[in-house]
């Protein structure tokens, strides 16, 4: 489906998906490192995402490639490499695939390795899968914002932005897929401390990320009222009025950003703030990520689509 | 005093040729290490000293005077037959603009292609090197067989030159006819102008017909502030744009592109 522009809709769904994918491996391995690489609450969240990190990206690359028309001249990419961002991109690409698949092989498991030689190798790929998700995560927008004959891409803080929505998306994958799969036996005390433990840690992750992209996206648009010509043109097709003022605001910054932010910080906060203790329901494991996954989606459509249908002011 | 002189010529010759050997040193390795644009870069930079130096240098230009130029479409049509270029996309088009209020309006035509810059914005974001500025005579080409229709150039245009061509899915545009001028002959577009509005020429010839023309008349490029150097010229060309309407004495704007998007990107 092409919209009429060159960039459809395969794009924004790769542009989200290997976004989300890339966040979820990046916070999995953070995670993971974090709670030192052994079992633990740290190691059920970094389990969760390593298993399920690398389908989105899977996905969003065979969407990529059936984009082009002809599948097979996607190997082109692979004969030479240039400063091109989607050089680049392609390149980091291919080795995160590989990457994150092995990295997730090894939560699977495997009788015949011993768990300390395992757990050894999971944090070696941790190591690695931080940065080369992280390249994932931030080349997008680095793309997108290369050239200054797109006026709304044409900044550095779309490739921020991309960054971290794609780690916030990633960390919602990672709370929805726990809520669905994580068998948890509430009356035992130690089980129950531990559930609400990892729910804690990732739900105030998600609130802080929330956070930062609120604030970069008032940057964004702060600036780009602030200034005159095309960037100011551009800008008014998401501003109240604008053609996608209504994905804009309502799905992206409401739905996708407000909304789930504050219900996350109506749990988070008795333990943030005075060390009470935190529950929260299964359900709103559930709908919440949902909410920013879909607000995460909108964002790149609006952000694609915006970049897209403006263009320089004058001739 | 005459050795005097010639010291500081000597020692300039000494240090530029050590800068040959460094650039050369550096472009050996840069080839070896990064096969793509930026090795690319390197040797291209060593190739237009020498050829400066000789004075052989080729760059392709246009110069296209509006005063001559009727909206005929003649070019567009020469253009789409010389390709067999698919149905609603165009190498070559000519656009109309149409402003002010009765009595006072006026109108004007804008004939557009490839502008082939120096700086070209597609080239440096072409992930396979399928769209190169050829040293030779610096046209910027696209290698169809290479191109794997990513359309990231189609954005990275700021005068919307390119297109997917629907038959073939590549992306291509207008290439100055490589296959007329390297024969010596005129682009097809220039060739049929009936006005004789498109003037091509080498730019880096002072007598040629183009470098007189514009040193001779008051001359401006589209988006000269992309900073992308488009070596198509125009003579009073009128670039009165859609967001104009803002203007007092303007208020009615029409631009007719004549294309598949009715509307300037």
């Amino acid at each position: 489906m092409h919209l009429g522009t060159p960039w459809g809709l395969e794009v924004i769904l790769y542009l989200f998906l290997a976004g989300m994918g890339a966040g979820t491996i990046t916070a999995s391995a953070s995670m993971l490192l974090r709670g030192g690489g052994g079992d633990g609450q740290y190691f059920s969240i970094a389990r969760y995402g390593a298993l399920v990190g690398p389908f989105p990206v899977v996905i969003g690359t065979v969407l990529l490639i059936f984009e082009l028309g002809r599948p097979f001249r996607a190997l082109n990419l692979y004969k030479v490499i240039n400063l091109s961002p989607m050089s680049l991109g392609s390149w980091f690409l291919a080795f995160f695939i590989i990457i994150s698949i092995i990295y997730a092989l090894l939560f699977l498991p495997w009788p015949q390795w011993k768990g300390k030689r395992l757990s050894a190798w999971r944090r070696r790929l941790a190591w690695v899968c931080v940065p080369s998700g992280l390249s994932v995560a931030i080349y997008t927008g680095v793309l997108l914002g290369a050239m200054p004959s797109r006026p709304f891409w044409n900044s550095p803080i779309i490739a921020m932005l991309f960054m971290i929505s794609a780690i916030s998306t990633g960390m919602a994958l990672i709370i929805f897929t726990r809520a669905l799969f994580y068998k948890v036996h509430l009356d035992v005390p130690t089980e129950e401390r531990s559930w609400h433990g990892s729910g804690y840690v990732l739900a105030a992750t998600d609130v802080l990320l929330i956070g930062f992209e609120l604030l970069v996206l008032f940057l964004l648009l702060m600036f780009a009222h602030l200034t005159v010509g095309s960037v100011k043109y551009a800008v008014e097709i998401i501003l109240p009025g604008g053609e996608l003022a209504v994905f804009f605001w309502v799905g992206v910054v409401l739905l996708g950003l407000v909304i789930p932010g504050i219900i996350e910080m109506f749990f988070v906060a008795p333990k943030l703030l005075y060390g009470g203790h935190y529950t929260a329901p299964r359900s709103i494991d559930i709908v919440v990520p949902l909410a920013v996954m879909v607000g995460g989606y909108l964002l790149r459509y609006v952000i694609v689509m915006a970049g897209q249908l403006t263009g320089p002011v004058g001739l | 005093m005459k050795e005097q002189d010639k010291t500081p010529d000597d020692r300039r010759g000494f240090v530029m040729a050590l800068g040959g050997a460094i650039a050369t040193a550096f472009a050996a390795i840069g080839s070896i290490i990064l096969p793509g644009s930026a090795a690319a870069s390197l040797l291209d930079d060593e190739d237009e000293n020498d050829s400066e130096k000789v004075g052989v240098k080729v760059q392709y230009g246009m110069v296209i005077d509006v005063r001559r130029c009727i909206g005929c479409h003649a070019c567009t049509v020469a253009c789409k037959s010389e390709f067999d270029v698919p149905p609603g996309v165009n190498r070559s088009w000519v656009e109309y603009t149409e402003k002010g209020q009765y009595p006072n309006v006026g109108r004007s035509f804008l004939p557009r292609l490839c502008n082939h810059c120096s700086e070209p914005l597609c080239v440096d974001v072409c992930p396979t090197n399928a769209t190169y500025r050829r040293e030779q005579d610096g046209i910027i080409a696209v290698d169809h067989g290479v191109c794997i229709a990513c359309k990231y150039c189609m954005h990275a245009c700021p005068y919307d030159a390119r297109f997917l061509d629907p038959v073939n899915e590549w992306v291509d545009k207008c290439d100055f006819c490589i296959h007329r001028v390297s024969k010596g002959l005129a682009p097809s577009c220039v060739n049929t102008c009936v006005g004789g509005a498109r003037i091509f020429g080498n730019l880096a010839d002072p007598d040629s017909a183009v470098s007189m023309l514009i040193a001779s008349n008051r001359v401006s490029v589209l988006r000269s502030e992309m900073g992308t150097f488009p070596n198509v010229y125009y003579i009073d060309a009128d670039f009165t744009d859609e967001v104009d309407r803002r203007r007092p004495e303007v208020r009615e704007v029409r631009v007719i592109t004549h294309r598949r998007h009715k509307e300037r990107t």
